[in-house]
């Protein structure tokens, strides 16, 4: 643990160590351990209720973790708000339900962080939003209200909103889960390109077919633990564990 | 006929119909009976008698006001009155409100405890028994020269003192008007359509009106100022009595504290309710972008807040507005007590009752329809159900 507060590695995004998170006396994520190295792309999945969710919302501090160390960036995360505001600005998020702000229109979602955090002038904002908007294919929405978007068309407004902020991070919570089924591809189009890109990614989804696309590695977990770290093709074909080839058979054979 | 009765719009058209046609036959034969009465009793019924004067004082006008003055005059001051206690009533409830509604969110537990506690205790007593409790305190306050005085505020029996500046009236209601705009006119530039410019660009706009106005303001009271007397009057012992500045009645004052506290224990849930309603994935989405504790009340919270409470809001405003009859249980010259009057001193009951029910109709609707208005303008666009 010293070593990695000595010299930090500029190579890691983000290293959790023995990393535990309780619910009250529910034990929610036990012993994390992860690394995860800059412009790589790791897919999370498992059943629900294993913790993904609660293991990348510790990331960037929408959960606060019990005990072990989480590194994002080089920055410890802990109780300084400094360091807090800081990783929120590097890591990007996007959610399930798309968790767009209803009140503003599509452009005030997207220039809304960068001129209060980032401190932009409104015109750049707004030049580097519609850049962005174009990159998830939607420039022609952005005087449009979320209410007045179809599911996918919010959920890639919540990604170029989280590219707004130029994070050097995205954490994704299933960003599909809660689509109609012909939605989901232009959700997954967009982050296949982000991946092109050369983002570092962590994406909760059971997506089979986006994770053999993109990831270099696959996480399963259970019980709020960490069962194997594989890379896609291995996990999917070759696994020997029971928990995993088990879970796997479920969600190929719905 | 029979597929007419079963057309959906056809059949409300009817229903309607009927239903207007029988409150119609209600009013006119309640009207008539009514006429018959009074001819009875030999009172005049019609509205001749709003143009004889009164022969009594009214006891709190802001406008000028003697014996010889005609009913609807005094009406007006009634009205007047009504419309000034509430709009003090309303705004010291919301910021009551707020106040409590906000600790009643807040992640502190003793400030939660002491929101909660706050709502129990005056939600649960009766608005007139506050009135009263209130009243009862400032009139047995020391009188006037006993007084404690602070910055030239002072609390005396005979109501609150305060400091004014030396205008006249009509040049600080004008000033008044002016700091309203001061206010009003940059946040209308900053929203219409109507200037072909987007609206970012009008920042040296807004601040030219807000400059402007505020100019006006200062103009008008200059120009109102009393001759050979100082800016300020401020209140001083003069003998056994406190002279200059403005006396505030003891039951103006506390019918305002009244409704300041019984209605902001109401606002406070309201509010609440509001801040529950706003989505958790919202705030936690604009944390996760890195915006600090304010921004996210102020960018997200509050306007997402805003526009659920703004709807439970306008009832409650109306409501107190109408608890503003409670007036007349400590002598204040209300709408309703100058009614009342009216109806001892002239007999003209009905008409009376009848001016009194349209006055607040209109008070309450042109509430109703204000906050309609904004509700239209801030509403969410779109399908909210989708998250
Ligand atoms: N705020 C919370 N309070 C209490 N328990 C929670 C909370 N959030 C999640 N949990 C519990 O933690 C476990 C992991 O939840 P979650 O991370 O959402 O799982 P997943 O995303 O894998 O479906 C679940 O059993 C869930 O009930
Ligand atoms: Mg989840």
């Amino acid at each position: 643990m010293a070593t990695l507060a000595q010299s930090p590695n500029p190579d890691i995004a983000l290293r959790i160590e023995g990393m535990n998170k309780y619910f009250g006396n529910f034990h929610a994520l036990r012993n994390i351990d992860l690394t995860v190295t800059r412009g790589e792309k790791i897919v999370v999945c498992g059943p629900s209720g294993s913790g993904k969710s609660t293991m990348i919302r510790c990331i960037n501090r929408l959960e606060e973790h019990n005990s072990g160390r989480i590194v994002v960036l080089g920055t410890e995360l802990n109780d300084d708000v400094g360091n807090i505001d800081e990783i929120r600005r590097e890591v990007g998020m996007v959610f399930q339900h798309f968790n767009l702000f209803p009140h503003m229109s599509v452009l005030e979602n997207c220039v809304l962080a960068p001129m209060l955090v980032r401190k932009l002038p409104r015109q750049q904002a707004e030049e580097m939003a519609l850049r962005f908007l174009e990159k998830v294919r939607i420039p022609e929405q952005a005087s449009k209200y979320p209410g007045q978007l179809s599911g996918g068309q919010q959920q890639r407004v919540a990604i170029a909103r989280a590219l707004c902020m130029q994070p050097q991070i995205m954490l994704f919570d299933e960003p599909t889960s809660a689509l109609d089924p012909e939605m989901i591809s232009e959700v997954l189009d967009v982050m296949v390109t982000l991946a092109a890109d050369g983002m570092t990614m962590i994406c909760v989804t059971h997506e089979m077919g986006f994770a053999r696309r993109v990831a270099d590695r696959v996480i399963f977990m259970d019980r709020g633990e960490i069962i194997e770290e594989a890379p896609p093709e291995t996990f999917f074909t070759a696994s020997r564990n029971e928990r995993t080839r088990q879970f796997l058979s479920q969600i190929l054979n719905h | 006929m029979g597929s007419l009765l079963r057309n959906q719009k056809a059949r409300n058209a009817l229903l309607q119909a009927v239903f207007v046609g029988a409150l119609g036959s209600l009013v006119i034969a309640g009207a008539l009976i009514a006429q018959q009465n009074m001819a009875a009793q030999g009172i005049t019924s019609g509205f001749d008698f709003l143009f004889k004067p009164t022969g009594w004082e009214v006891t709190f006008s802001l406008l000028p006001a003697k014996p010889t003055d005609p009913y609807w005059w005094y009406f007006l001051i009634g009205i007047i009155n009504t419309l000034f206690l509430g709009a003090f009533g309303l705004v010291t409830a919301t910021i009551v409100g707020t106040v409590v509604g906000l600790a009643r969110t807040s992640s502190n537990d003793l400030a939660r405890l002491l929101g909660r506690s706050y709502v129990d205790v005056f939600r649960n007593i009766p608005l007139i028994l506050q009135v009263f409790f209130w009243n009862a305190l400032i009139t047995h306050l020391p009188p006037p020269r006993e007084a404690h005085e602070a910055w030239g505020f002072a609390l005396t029996s005979r109501g609150l003192y305060v400091p004014i500046l030396n205008v006249h009236g009509l040049a600080f209601a004008g000033a008044m008007v002016a700091l309203l705009a001061a206010i009003v006119l940059p946040i209308w530039l900053g929203r219409t359509a109507r200037l072909g410019s987007p609206p970012e660009q009008r920042r040296p706009l807004q601040l030219a009106a807000a400059i402007l106005a505020l100019a006006c303001a200062v103009l008008i009271l200059f120009l109102g100022r009393l001759p050979d007397t100082a800016l300020m009057n401020v209140p001083a012992l003069r003998g056994l009595n406190l002279q200059g500045g403005l006396r505030v009645p003891p039951e103006f004052t506390a019918l305002v504290v009244a409704i300041a506290i019984y209605g902001g224990s109401y606002i406070a849930e309201i509010v609440r309710g509001g801040f529950k309603a706003v989505g958790r994935g919202q705030v936690e989405a604009a944390n996760s972008l890195g915006l600090t504790p304010w921004q996210v009340f102020s960018r997200v919270r509050l306007p997402l807040a805003l526009r659920a409470m703004l709807p439970i809001l306008a009832n409650q405003y109306v409501w107190l507005m109408k608890a503003t009859t409670l007036g007349i249980a400590v002598g204040f010259a209300d709408f309703f007590m100058i009614v009342a009057l009216t109806i001892n001193h002239s007999g003209q009951t009905l008409e009376a009752i009848g001016i009194l029910m349209a006055g607040f109709l209109i008070i309450n609707l042109s509430l109703a329809a204000l906050f309609n208005r904004i509700n239209k303008a801030i509403a969410l666009k779109g399908n909210q159900l989708r998250g």
